[in-house]
């Protein structure tokens, strides 16, 4: 029985190691770049309707927690990018928290080197509070592989983390791949499967038990080329992960100056 | 029109249709099948294989092509060149053209604006037959109408942009008038081309083509022969755009450009503009004076297009510097300012309604196109009754301007969204998005003639259809 609590109690102080990515902003990435002289404005929301009750190592719950972020994209040319995000969370007696905030330069392989996938490479450095992350200091590194056939789509975010400053300094690099895979079933309408999970140090891979694991049936609907709209619910079947969480994406495109006639 | 004749020099022993051109229903194999062995058939009975010297051969070959000294391409050319050869032609006087090809896949090289022949013309579609890989032709035919026209290949890419008209399957066809005025002091050719295409997600959700590079006569901007001139000259600029699928604009800062001939039809009022729109296969005449000293760049307006090479530097005689490039300002065009001050209302014969659209075919790939709600080769015969007017009706409901084409004749345009003009003949014209575009065309030139976007990517999606004679 002592083992068994003891192993309980280890899976629970493992459980926020594994949790770098959190449910701020849960989005399979493309190797799109925002175009120049654009600036794209998204805002995530993100409900976690089954979550942590308890706080942990200073960590809040995250159950029923509503987590909004503001993204705001701005390309710098055809191959490059710089995002910045405001994280927030909002909770029953807490009310509205600001959580971080984090930058994201990205680059591209340009479409005219005509690559056969797309391929990009972002980078997000950001601070959170140590109530809402034990790592309050992070750096990820993020390849971005996509390519559309027809009416499917597939896109793979391996990412790679590093906590600057938190318990989760000494684990080194952590491995927390995304995929995507979805298909067009109209114009405006496509429907697919997202994939996250953050599987710990790259070096000394969690147990499945303590990995996140989350798996998104989600929509994407293209209803202009200047707004984003994304919607999923995730299931999170290892106990490390939040177990139910609605996710919602809305973005729009905003060009500034001159633009040239076709 | 007794001189028009298709003589296959050296007639293939046998004729591979499968697959070569990217057909791949099977009323398309059976309608190739067919034509090409009508033509094996009748062709070297008819015209026995002759025996004088062409008047020009063109070689379809591979070839490495020095766009700038760190940009080389490998592309098919005919003769080896991009362009390929001036053919200048007399109207009326016969001429004869042997055509070998030495590509590994049938060709065939269509002569833009010519009013000739199907059987000559250089469309499968129309009838005429393809040049088997290693088979040599000899073409003859009667040109008509004078004026700025060009050759290409017309076959079917798809997703190959080694063939087609992403090759370097082309060049200017100048056919003279009989007698020609020529008050300008000196001419220059002009070829706008676009390079190293490959596809990406268009802002209407499709795949589009885009590429990397650009050039004017074979050169990216900076590279080649400036153009020289003196203060005082009258300057002819025949400018074609031989590209696959962009549209482009031309300026040149501090001049302006009288246009002569849209598509090398005389207009009826010669405008002074600033700036020159082309689509894919259209031609401007233009006389530029050339009173402002300086060193210019003749190019595009639009900096990404310019950078990208499309562009020539035009250098005044003892003058030195850096080339000032023209700006993306305020890029005006109106077929309009061509046309009859007052326009001509006249009756059409027969109205034919001819409505665009297109149907999503996901996201990584390319829309599939209709006309009348239908993809080539399943679209309706269009039915011409000879001599009469017939309205085609240019109703495009997609997204896109298409700069839709008309073999073997030219259509006067009589209404631009909907206000009325005349006098503009042509056989390209840009319909632009969501608008109708109505054209009278007087169905004189008997024989199958094909009707398409010219866009390549367009026409190998079904954006064709073959007008009939009744």
């Amino acid at each position: 029985m002592k083992i068994a609590l003891l192993s309980l109690a280890l899976a629970i102080a493992a459980a926020p190691l594994v949790r770098a990515q959190g449910n701020y902003e849960i989005q399979v990435y493309g190797a799109d770049t925002v175009p120049p002289h654009s600036t794209m404005v998204e805002l995530h929301s993100n409900f976690t309707a089954a979550g942590q009750k308890n706080f942990i190592g200073g960590v809040a719950p995250t159950n029923h927690a509503e987590h909004e972020t503001i993204e705001i994209t701005q390309g710098i040319n055809d191959w490059s990018e710089v995002g910045f995000y405001i994280f927030t969370s909002e909770k029953n007696g807490s009310g509205v928290q600001w959580v971080g905030d984090h930058i994201r330069p990205r680059v591209r392989v340009p479409e005219r080197w005509r690559w056969p996938v797309g391929v990009s490479l972002s980078m997000e450095i950001g601070y959170q509070r140590a109530l809402f992350s034990a790592d309050t200091w992070t750096w990820e590194i993020r390849p971005i592989v996509d390519k559309a056939v027809g009416r499917w789509y597939f896109a793979v975010n391996p990412a790679l983390e590093r906590t600057w400053h938190g318990p989760d300094v000494d684990q080194g690099l952590g491995f927390a791949p995304a995929v995507k895979i979805s298909y067009d079933f109209t114009k405006q309408v496509s429907g697919g499967v997202e994939y996250y999970a953050d599987y710990g140090s790259l070096t000394s891979i969690a147990s499945l038990h303590d990995q996140q694991q989350q798996i998104f049936p989600a929509i994407d609907l293209n209803v202009s080329p200047k707004w984003e709209i994304n919607f999923g619910v995730g299931v999170g079947p290892t106990a490390a992960t939040d177990h139910w969480i609605v996710k919602g994406i809305i973005g729009r495109r905003f060009d500034w100056g001159h633009r040239s006639k076709p | 029109m007794g001189d028009n004749k298709s003589v296959p020099l050296h007639p293939p022993s046998s004729v591979p249709l499968e697959g070569a051109v990217g057909l791949p229903s099977r009323r398309d194999f059976l309608l190739r099948a067919t034509l090409a062995g009508a033509a094996s058939f009748f062709a070297p009975a008819l015209h026995p294989q002759p025996a004088r010297k062409p008047d020009y051969s063109l070689e379809i070959t591979e070839t490495e092509w020095e766009l700038s000294p760190k940009k080389r391409i490998r592309v098919a050319a005919y003769n080896g060149q991009i362009p390929g050869p001036l053919l200048r032609l007399t109207e009326g006087r016969p001429v004869t053209i042997d055509i070998t090809n030495r590509l590994r896949h049938e060709e065939i090289v269509h002569w833009h604006g010519q009013w000739i022949p199907p059987d000559v013309d250089g469309s499968m579609e129309e009838g005429s037959p393809m040049i088997a890989p290693g088979a040599s032709t000899r073409i003859r035919f009667t040109p008509r109408p004078f004026g700025l026209h060009w050759y290409h290949t017309h076959i079917t890419a798809n997703r190959d942009f080694n063939r087609g008209l992403y090759s370097g399957e082309f060049g200017v066809l100048l056919v003279e008038p009989r007698r020609n005025p020529a008050p300008w002091d000196g001419e220059q050719f002009l070829v706008l081309r676009d390079w190293e295409p490959y596809f990406v997600s268009s802002d209407d959700g499709s795949e589009m083509v885009d590429y990397a590079a650009a050039s004017i006569n074979g050169r990216m901007l900076g590279h080649g022969e400036p153009i020289r001139v003196r203060p005082g000259q009258r300057m002819l600029f025949q400018i074609l755009n031989a590209s696959a699928t962009q549209i482009h604009w031309i300026a040149l800062p501090g001049h302006r450009f009288q246009v002569l001939a849209l598509d090398g039809r005389p207009v009826p009022t010669q405008a002074p503009v600033e700036f020159l729109r082309l689509g894919p296969a259209e031609r401007v005449s233009a006389i530029v004076t050339m009173n402002a000293p300086g060193v210019w760049v003749l190019g595009e307006p639009r900096a990404s297009f310019r950078n990208a090479g499309m562009g020539i530097v035009v250098e005044y005689a003892n003058r030195t510097g850096k080339p000032q490039h023209p700006r993306d300002a305020a890029l005006r065009w109106d077929y309009r300012a061509f046309a009859d001050a007052t326009p001509a209302t006249r009756k059409p014969d027969i109205t034919v309604p001819l409505v665009f659209t297109s149907r999503f075919q996901g996201h990584g790939a390319l829309d599939r196109w209709m006309i009348n709600g239908k993809s080539f080769p399943d679209t309706d015969p269009v039915r011409l009754t000879p001599g009469l007017r017939h309205r085609l009706q240019f109703i495009n409901r997609s997204t896109d301007p298409h700069p839709v084409h008309l073999h073997r004749h030219a259509f006067e345009l009589v209404s631009l969204q909907g206000t009325p003009t005349s006098g503009v003949m042509k056989d390209v014209v840009i319909v632009e998005p969501d608008t109708t575009t109505e054209v009278d065309l007087i169905a004189n030139n008997p024989g199958n003639t094909l009707f398409h976007c010219h866009q390549q990517d367009h026409m190998d999606s079904g954006f064709m259809a073959l007008f009939r004679y009744a």
